[in-house]
Formats: C-alpha cells, structure tokens, sequence
C-alpha cells in the first residue's frame, strides 16, 4: 500500500524562481491496484511519480510504501529501496544505448550482488514477460520504440519489485505498441503488482481494469 | 568468501562490459595519456641512462684531482708533488696524467688527447674497461694511440686512415699510429677522446719531463675527505683541488636541468589535460551525466557508483600507463632515441652515436605513475561524485 500525506515539492527553493510543483497531495493506493495519475505537461504527476519512485526528495509531507516511511531515507537505504521495491519506466526509456538490451537489464540486478548466473537466469525471465527475449543481444541505439520501452519495461521487472512506476509510457509509443504496453500492464496487473502510470493519454481513460485515476491540475488532486 | 568473489563477480561483468563497449567514448584520454606518459618515460629513460653511465664512468675515476693554479689558470703541475701528497695518511693510489685539448685548426675541431701510463696499476684497470684486451706490448713498440670512434670518423674522412700527424709547440709534426678503435659503447665519454703514452702526449703538448697536467688519488674513508683538502691547501698555496663529490655534482645538475625543462612541461600538459577531462565529464559529456542517473534510478548507490567510475578509470590509467612506458622504452633502449637525443646531447665537437643503456628507476616510475594517476582519476570522480548526488531524476534529464 502507498499512502501520501500532505506532500509538497517545490522546485529551487530557497531561490527567487522558486516553484511550487506539488501543494499538499493526499493520496492512497492500494496494494495490487492499477491507478492512474493524469493531467496535462507540467501538472506535477510525473513529479509526484519521481517522489513515490524515491528519485527525489519532497519538500515536506509524508510517503508511506509497504509501512515504510521512503520520503526521508538516507542515500543507501534509497538505493535499496530503488533497486527491490519499485520498477520504473520512463517516459524516454532512459536505457544506456552503447548497452544490448540483456546488458541494460542485467545493470539493474547489479546492486542486490546476486551471482552472475542468477542474473541471468532473472533476465530471461523479466525479458520473455515484456516479449523482448528475441532482441536480447540486440544493442539498444538499433531498436524501435516500442522495442526500447519492451526493454524498458523487462528492466523495471527483472528486480521482481511489488509496484511498478510509468511515467508517461506511451508518450513516444505508435497505437500497435500502445495496445501491446497495455496488454503488459494486463499480465502485471494479473500478477498482482501495484501499478501507478502518470500519463495524459486519454486511451488509459476507457480500460476496464483500472481502479483508481486521480486528475492532477496545478500540483494538486482536483476533485471529481 | 566464495560467497564475497561470486558478489562481486557480476560487478567485475559489468565494469569490464562497460569498458569494452564504450571504448570509442575512453579513446581520447586513452591516447592523450599514452601520448604524455611516453614523452615523459622517454625523457626519465634518456636522462637515467646518460646519467648512469657517466656516474659509472666518475666512479672509476680517482677521488681527488690536484692541478696547480698560477694566477687563477690551471697550468703544468709539478710531478714532485706527488712525493709530498703521499705522505698524507690515508692517501692510495696516485697517479698523474697528461691530457689536454689538441685543436685541429683547418676544421675547427679537436680531439682529448690522454697520456698514460699504461704500467700503472690503476690506469690499466680504467684502460681495460675502456679499450679491452690489447697487445701492449706491440702497442708500446711503436708510437701508437687508440681513438675514440668520432676521432676516427673524422681522421679517416680527413684521409688520416693509419697515422696522424700532431703538430708539436716547437712547429715540429710528430706522426703517431692509429692502433685501434674504442667501441661504440664508450662514445658518450670516449668519442672525441685520443690515448696515448704519456711520454708521447708530453712531447705533443710540450710539457717538460717533470710536468703533469694533474694528479690524481683515491681516499678511501670518505670521511676524511674534508681533512685530505685541508692538509693540500696547507702543503701547496697554489693548488685547485676537484674531488669526485663534485664532479658527480656537475653531472647530475646537467642532466637535472633539462630533465626538469621537460617535468615543468609535461606538469603543464598534465594539468590542461586533467581540466579538459575535467570539464568533459562535468559539463560537456551529457551522456555520462545520462547514464549515472540512470544507475542512480535503477538502484545502484553513491557508494556503487563511485567505485564503479573508480575501478573503471583505474583500468584506463594502469592501461595507457603501461603502454606509455613500454613505447617509450622501446623508442629509448631499442631505437635510440632519435630527437630527443638531440636535445639532450646538443651539438657535438665530432659527431658521434651513443648507445642508451638500459636503466629502470622503479622510484621515478612509481612517482611519474602517481603523478599521472591522481590527477587522473580527481579530474573524473569529482564531476562524476557531483552527478551521483544530484537526485536522479535531475540526472537523467
């Protein structure tokens, strides 16, 4: 379960072009929930994303993850936290290009200092889940985009992590790989993992297996 | 401690993976280091090698020269004094020697003309490591010398091919045989050299039977060396005395002197290198900020971060350090050193080839080696720890 209390971020804080990007955010999301975070550029949902992901810090207020308070964790326990909670997908898959598709995956399980073998063996399993086994030599700077968010996808997996982040996954995505995104985010929620996507496409709007979608306008929730 | 090697081994895995699929972005430091480590190696490797062998070469000199002064200028210096300087305690093996420079005036050159004596015990041990094994007794029968390989060069290009005729005080012209040849290895100290009885470099020279151009001797408990130079200034007024400390000295000042021009070059080198790489990763090289957020998201630590840049950039150094010293030993100890020879040679009296021998000073090395490390990898941890403790998502933009 993720539980947000009065959160706040503000950007450049003690500078004259300080800006507010979350004012007081509550939230909870409930464990194996499918939950949407939509709003248009610059509303705060990939921010509020980066906070639950443990990528920033936020100004004030509280995230609770699994009972855990992640809002204040020092660099190492963040890390852990990063590296066997949370699977991430970005918006710019952020995939190391001179890496093949294994490599990047593998990068991940590098801090939870498993034997090689076992990497290995948790790569090919997260690679045919996201159906990107096929490429998996392949370097990352000779594939598509859907083929790059598949890759994407397969490393936010590879750690076994409960909830998985996508920030805008289908922003740089053609309609085939949108629909094949959504049948992932099916499998997943099938296995049982919670899954928050911030995004303002409207294709999320009218699936079926979503629980939750909290419309984010000027870093606050609007209410419905 | 299995356990610990297979937790690291997937660390290793992807350092080393790292490396080798990014090798274009680490080719430029890679050469430029080579590049600096080679220039400097080669200038170590040079000026050890010279230095060495003329240490080598003052050590098998006496430790005490004695020449007498008149009015300042060093002139003949009377043989009787060495009666006087072996009633010092503590004084062995005193020998005198005749030697100065002949000028060839048509070609403005000249030739270091030695007289010896070749029954004197120490002077054969200096002549034997200089000319080897020879037939002194054929040698002796006529009036004979060995040269120095640039003497022959240029006595033979000088139709000269057997004998030589000197040109004696008198106006008189003395021929003397051209016996032998030194080897190419004792060109350094030797090329422009010419050795002869000492009898017949006094005729040369003009020196009377009673005149040396100085004395040497050894005292073997170099801590009565001082005392051994008080006792000469109280026996002779007119005395200008040069022991080996000094000549030792004069050498390796030499040496120190362009080997320092060159240091003070490459540590300009060094650090417009070190700020270029520094500002490489710092600001310009988007795609390393890219990739250590990216790290950063996908959970590796400061700490993993850092040790993985460490270990990364330590393989570069160990790797353009290594290939650096070897070209440059190779370029100095196998192919001579063409150019910086040059430099460090200058122009010669008589042209000549010298024949670096091999030296290792594993201190230098180890110095140069930290000297180059440091710098190095402070240049690219400190913008690399800056970009680790930006939050992540700020990194990867």
């Amino acid at each position: 379960m993720i539980v947000i209390e009065n959160l706040y971020k503000t950007y450049n804080e003690e500078r004259a072009d300080a800006y507010p990007a979350l004012k007081g955010i509550n939230l909870q999301i409930e464990k194996g929930s499918t939950v949407i975070l939509s709003g248009v550029s610059g509303s705060g949902k990939s921010t509020l994303l980066s906070l639950i992901g443990g990528l920033d810090k936020p100004s004030s207020g509280k995230i609770m993850v699994e009972e855990r308070l992640i809002s204040k964790l020092p660099d190492l326990h963040a890390s852990a936290y990063r590296s066997q909670t949370v699977g991430m997908v970005f918006q710019h898959f952020n995939l190391i290009e001179s890496l093949s598709v294994e490599e990047n995956i593998i990068a991940a399980l590098i801090p939870l200092r498993l034997p090689l073998n076992k990497m290995q063996k948790m790569t090919q399993e997260s690679m045919e889940l996201a159906n990107i086994s096929h490429k998996a030599s392949q370097q990352v700077n000779a594939l598509s985009g859907g083929e790059k968010q598949r890759c994407a996808i397969a490393r936010a997996l590879v750690n076994r992590p409960n909830i998985i982040l996508c920030d805008e996954p289908t922003a740089n995505l053609d309609k085939a790989n949108t629909l094949k995104f959504i049948e992932i985010l099916k499998t997943l929620r099938q296995l049982g993992k919670t899954i928050v996507i911030a995004t303002h496409d409207p294709i999320f709007q009218a699936l079926d297996f979503i629980d939750q979608t909290y419309f984010i306008e000027n870093g606050s929730i609007r209410s419905e | 401690m299995k356990n610990k090697i297979l937790r690291y081994q997937a660390f290793v895995y992807f350092l080393t993976l790292t490396l080798w699929k990014q090798k274009v972005k680490h080719t430029a430091a890679v050469f430029i280091s080579i590049l600096i480590i080679f220039l400097l190696s080669a200038v170590l490797f040079v000026s050890s090698s010279l230095k060495q062998t003329l240490l080598h070469t003052v050590k098998q000199q006496g430790d005490f020269t004695v020449t007498r002064l008149k009015a300042g200028y060093a002139t003949q210096t009377p043989s009787s004094w060495i009666e006087q300087i072996e009633q010092i305690e503590g004084v062995t093996a005193l020998t005198t020697r005749v030697h100065g420079r002949y000028f060839y005036q048509p070609k403005g050159k000249s030739f270091l003309v030695v007289g010896i004596d070749f029954f004197d015990e120490q002077n054969s041990q200096l002549l034997e490591a200089l000319i080897g094994k020879m037939a002194l007794k054929s040698f002796l029968s006529q009036e004979s010398m060995v040269v120095g390989q640039g003497v022959k060069n240029f006595l033979t290009a000088h139709f000269y091919e057997d004998t030589f005729s000197f040109k004696t005080p008198s106006g008189a012209f003395k021929e003397v045989h051209i016996a032998k040849q030194l080897d190419e290895s004792t060109n350094l100290i030797a090329n422009d050299m010419v050795i002869m009885p000492i009898a017949l470099a006094r005729e040369i020279f003009g020196f009377d039977e009673n005149e040396v151009s100085d004395i040497t001797f050894n005292v073997p408990n170099e801590a009565e060396w001082d005392t051994i130079i008080t006792k000469l200034h109280l026996l002779f007024y007119d005395v200008r005395i040069l022991d080996k400390r000094e000549i030792q000295k004069g050498y390796e000042n030499m040496f120190n002197y362009k080997g320092g021009v060159f240091l003070i070059l490459y540590l300009v080198t060094l650090l417009t290198f070190m700020l270029i790489l520094y500002q490489r990763y710092a600001m310009v090289y988007s795609s390393e900020r890219k990739e250590i957020g990216t790290l950063r998201a996908v959970g590796w630590s400061i700490k993993e971060i850092l040790l993985y840049k460490f270990y990364e950039n330590v393989i570069i150094v160990v790797v353009s350090f290594t290939v650096g010293v070897l070209l440059a030993y190779g370029y100095v100890f196998l192919a001579n050193a063409p150019f910086l020879k040059a430099i460090f040679l200058g122009n010669a009296n008589l042209s000549y080839t010298v024949g670096f021998t091999p030296v290792l000073e594993l201190g230098l090395l180890g110095s140069l080696f930290l000297l180059y490390a440091i710098p190095f990898l402070v240049a690219v941890l400190i913008p690399a720890w800056k970009i680790a403790v930006t939050p992540p998502k700020e990194a990867m933009q």
